[in-house]
């Protein structure tokens, strides 16, 4: 099912001031995708959540399921979440702790007054998707967190719902285990082919378990796509920056040609993939993600003859593993830059750097 | 590094052992001995005696009916005040804040009387005002079972809110939102979700109330004894104030069935609130709570909490100034006002016994506090920073206390003090406070001792400060808060002990809930006001006093 958001809008007064928490979000979701909401703490994409659910109510707006209207400012429509039909798990699993764990998965099929069973063959079936056959009877009280974690997507997916919904699941889980079930989700979803709608802060999160994101800041949704487009062309400064780490230029564009745009910033005149919207004389901001300089250790550059290269002098290299992190000071501009971990370089060298033009993202907005 | 503590625990030990078993283990002699004095003398005629009176069947059915159903409505009251203050967007929430505390103030018998004064059915002012003013027949008679589970389910209400308010405030919400997406409707999931999450809270605070019932005189003395109900409090107190010759056997014998079930019911109640703790610790951090809106009934609800605050507080408060005032019970008219006078008040000041009562009682409350807390300082110490089997001994031994119903625990005293010097002097009261109330000095010292975090003491003594001198620089400073409010408690209960000193108090060492008591006894309301008055004063000064010292030793002056 898909869900269709239009012109949503939430104002909260909190202290004397209004914060807008949705500012006329229109979205659709795609059926049968793995859709993400990603944006720093505040920025709305839990109350969107939450109005998608029906626990809260927005001010004006239309949210529909599947065709169907479950929220409506204009013709006073309201579907309590009860009878929504959806999925849910919540930031703190919210298991019951005076219920089995057989208790819990079943809840939602007692509410649908399925016989007992049918309840007790889905439950057993259920259990056994998420691993976690032979639990019943335990008390959810005696599960570790990652055990809590998977009851609660048990007790969401049981009555097979159309959509299913997720706030925040894995933030209380430790990195190893974070990861780990990170991947299970994905092929659990993979699997069952439903619409699935997840809010994260996380951005590594988001570029692995989504089919598509939107990003969301002040209530606003500002760029959706799928994980490669919103990193490697995202359009605004503010998604270039959240969803990896990167250097920000500013520049102005000096000429366009068919296959490439020159612009002239700080590090000199740099070559950029063709953009068509931009002409010379707009001001952009050049986006150049580190693990795309390549360092040219002992002047043995690549010879790519349309590669930028850019030099300057090594300012500071900190170890950490896996790379080396650097800041790389070219004029008054610093870089940051990523370098083998085994690299010979230090403190203080003059290096020389290359960066395709199909790596150099200019941001327009 | 804990080498002298070998000897402090097992001293508290005694001191605390002595305390709570001597009372016990008396009344467990006394209960199978002939007369007060005549230890040794063994005999099974008291129980015989006690519990083939045809009456007293009766009197446990009384005694149920009332413990049950004052805890009931103060269970209920207080889950709905803890629902409307944590859950919903009622207006003016300081006034919970109020209502659980301020109550306290209010000693019980006073609470009691001035319900006694507004509804016994000869002269109670609203009674007088549905007769005279409205011309109604008959009206409300407070001396009734109803009535006496009325004011002690009132009495009770703040305890019970205390308990409930944090475990509703805890609850992660989440809980009832998932039961609404899993299709719960919402009173589904406030009978599947809700309340079974709540329960052993809940649990918690009705049987602290059963206990507090069941220990409850100012209630069945006030207005059950008029009216010829008796509870097993005020048969035991019959039993030892009344006739020509006290029993104290019969009285042992019966107070061991209360003791028992008191016992029973507090380590009951102990049980509920670690299960309620269990329940609390794996809800997380939710998101903000989504607050209900009364819309057109929150104003309405407030209401509600409005007369319940104005019933609680300022109604008792003000019938007994009333009352102090006038000549006689009259519905307050201009008549009325222009008879008011002092006549009562000088009456008390010039009643030798309301005088020696009054010294005798800021005696005991501002002495017995001051030892209670002390004891209760290293009691507190050992039970939370020396953790040893002994110092779980000692936790069980000083939370035993909680349990004990004064007029019973008073019983067991009587037969050890007859034997000592003691008797019929102010020790014997004190010693009794220190015992009967112990639990509330050590609660907010254990409370206070688990902040101070050993690192803080450890980095003292790595400074190079002796172990007094680092109780006297780190610890002691830190403690200050708990010292006061515990220190508060103490002092308060003490200044209106009744349950107790009915037993204890003898010709020269009244006090002022027993005088009070007398007064009632005998009608002398205005007097009675007066003297209420002049003891919830006392109270209120001793509250502002020790605030006003703990903010001047306050460790760090807050901006």
């Amino acid at each position: 099912m898909d869900i269709q958001i239009e012109n949503l809008c939430k104002r909260y007064t909190s202290g004397g001031k209004t914060i807008n928490a949705l500012d006329d979000v229109t979205l659709t979701i795609p059926a049968n995708k793995i859709f993400t909401l990603l944006g720093p703490s505040g920025c709305g994409k839990t109350t969107l959540l939450r109005c998608i659910v029906g626990l809260e109510s927005p001010d004006s707006g239309e949210i529909r399921i599947g065709g169907e209207t479950v929220w409506s400012g204009g013709n006073n429509i309201y579907v309590p979440p009860e009878k929504r039909g959806l999925g849910m798990v919540f930031q703190s699993y919210a298991i019951w702790p005076h219920m089995t764990v057989f208790d819990n998965v079943a809840y939602p099929l007692q509410t649908r007054k399925t016989d007992r069973a049918e309840i007790r063959r889905r439950v057993a079936k259920t259990l056994s998707f998420v691993q976690l056959e032979g639990f019943e009877d335990r008390p959810a009280t005696k599960l570790s967190g990652g055990q809590q974690q998977r009851v609660a997507l048990a007790r969401a997916l049981v009555a097979e719902p159309k959509v299913i919904l997720f706030d925040e699941p894995l933030s209380n889980l430790d990195a190893k285990l974070r990861e780990e079930t990170r991947k299970d989700l994905r092929v659990f979803l993979t699997e069952l082919g439903i619409t699935a709608v997840y809010v994260t802060h996380d951005r590594i999160e988001a570029l692995a378990l989504s089919d598509l994101i939107a990003v969301m800041r002040n209530g606003r949704i500002i760029e959706k796509g799928t994980p490669r487009d919103i990193y490697f062309h995202s359009e605004h400064n503010f998604v270039a920056d959240f969803i990896g780490r990167t250097n920000l230029i500013d520049g102005v564009v000096k000429s366009r040609e068919a296959d490439a745009t020159t612009v002239e910033c700080p590090l000199g005149e740099v070559r950029c993939a063709s953009q068509a919207d931009i002409a010379p004389g707009d001001k952009v901001v050049l986006s150049l993600r580190p693990e795309f300089l390549h360092i040219a250790e002992d002047g043995a550059a690549p010879e790519d003859g349309t590669a930028n290269r850019i030099t300057g002098r090594i300012d500071s290299l900190v170890f950490v593993g896996e790379a080396m992190e650097g800041e790389v000071l070219v004029g008054d501009t610093r870089l940051f830059v990523k370098v083998r971990p085994d690299s010979e370089l230090k403190e203080g060298d003059a290096v020389s750097m290359t960066v395709t033009p199909a790596h150099c993202l200019l941001l327009t907005k | 590094m804990y080498a002298k503590h070998s000897k402090l625990t097992p001293t508290l030990i005694a001191i605390v052992g002595f305390l709570t078993v001597c009372p016990v283990a008396m009344l467990v002699i006394g209960s199978f001995s002939t007369n007060l004095g005549t230890l040794g003398g063994f005999t099974l005629d008291k129980y015989i005696e006690a519990y083939t009176d045809p009456e007293l069947l009766g009197i446990i059915v009384n005694t149920l009916i009332f413990v049950l159903g004052s805890s009931f409505l103060a269970t209920a009251l207080a889950l709905f005040l803890s629902y409307l203050n944590n859950r919903t967007d009622i207006p003016f929430k300081f006034m919970f804040r109020v209502i659980s505390i301020i109550p306290m103030m209010i000693p019980h018998i006073l609470f009691s009387v001035s319900w006694v004064l507004l509804l016994n059915p000869s002269n109670g002012i609203i009674n007088l005002f549905l007769r005279q003013v409205l011309g109604m027949e008959g009206g409300l008679n407070v001396y009734s079972l109803e009535g006496m589970i009325l004011v002690e389910g009132l009495l009770d209400l703040p305890i019970a809110y205390l308990i409930i308010a944090p475990a509703m405030a805890s609850f992660d919400v989440a809980l009832e939102e998932s039961s609404r997406v899993c299709g719960g409707t919402p009173l589904r999931t406030l009978f599947r979700i809700t309340l079974p999450v709540l329960r052993p809270a809940i649990m918690a605070a009705f049987i602290l109330s059963l206990v507090r019932s069941l220990a409850s005189f100012a209630v069945p003395s006030v207005i059950g004894m008029p009216g010829r109900i008796y509870v097993l409090s005020t048969h035991i107190y019959r039993a030892v104030s009344t006739g020509f010759s006290a029993d104290y056997g019969k009285a042992a014998a019966l107070g061991m069935v209360v003791l028992a079930s008191s016992i029973t019911l507090i380590y009951l109640y102990r049980f509920m609130t670690r299960e309620s703790e269990k329940y609390v610790t794996i809800s997380s951090r939710g998101y903000r709570p989504t607050v209900i809106r009364l819309k057109g009934a929150r104003y309405p609800m407030f209401a509600v909490v409005g007369l319940l605050s104005f019933v609680l507080i300022v109604l008792p408060v003000l019938v007994l100034f009333y009352t102090s005032m006038v000549p006689y019970s009259m519905v307050p008219s201009a008549k009325a006002f222009s008879m008011m006078s002092w006549r009562h008040w000088l009456a008390v000041i010039n009643d030798p016994i309301s005088l020696l009562s009054l010294k005798n009682s800021v005696i005991l409350g501002v002495g017995g506090a001051t030892l209670g807390i002390f004891l209760s300082i290293f009691v507190a110490y050992v039970i939370v920073k020396v953790r040893t089997p002994a110092s779980g001994l000692l936790e069980s031994l000083s939370f035993l206390s909680f349990s004990f119903p004064g007029i019973v625990i008073g019983v067991g005293f009587m037969w050890f003090f007859v034997q000592t010097p003691l008797y019929a002097t102010l020790w014997a009261l004190l010693i009794g406070y220190i015992a009967t109330y112990l639990p509330y000095g050590v609660r907010p010292l254990a409370s206070a001792f688990v902040q101070v975090h050993s690192h803080l003491e450890e980095s003292s003594l790595v400074c190079g400060a002796s172990r007094v001198q680092t109780m006297r620089r780190i610890v002691i400073p830190l403690l200050v808060p708990g010292i006061v409010s515990g220190w508060i408690l103490m002092a308060t209960m003490f200044v209106r002990e009744l349950t107790l000193s009915v037993v204890l108090s003898r010709p020269g060492t009244e006090v002022l809930a027993v005088q009070i008591l007398r007064f009632s006894e005998d009608g002398l309301w205005g007097r009675l006001s007066a003297l209420g008055i002049i003891m919830i004063f006392i109270s209120t000064a001793l509250v502002v006093l020790a605030s006003w010292v703990g903010a001047k030793f306050k460790p760090v002056q807050e901006e």
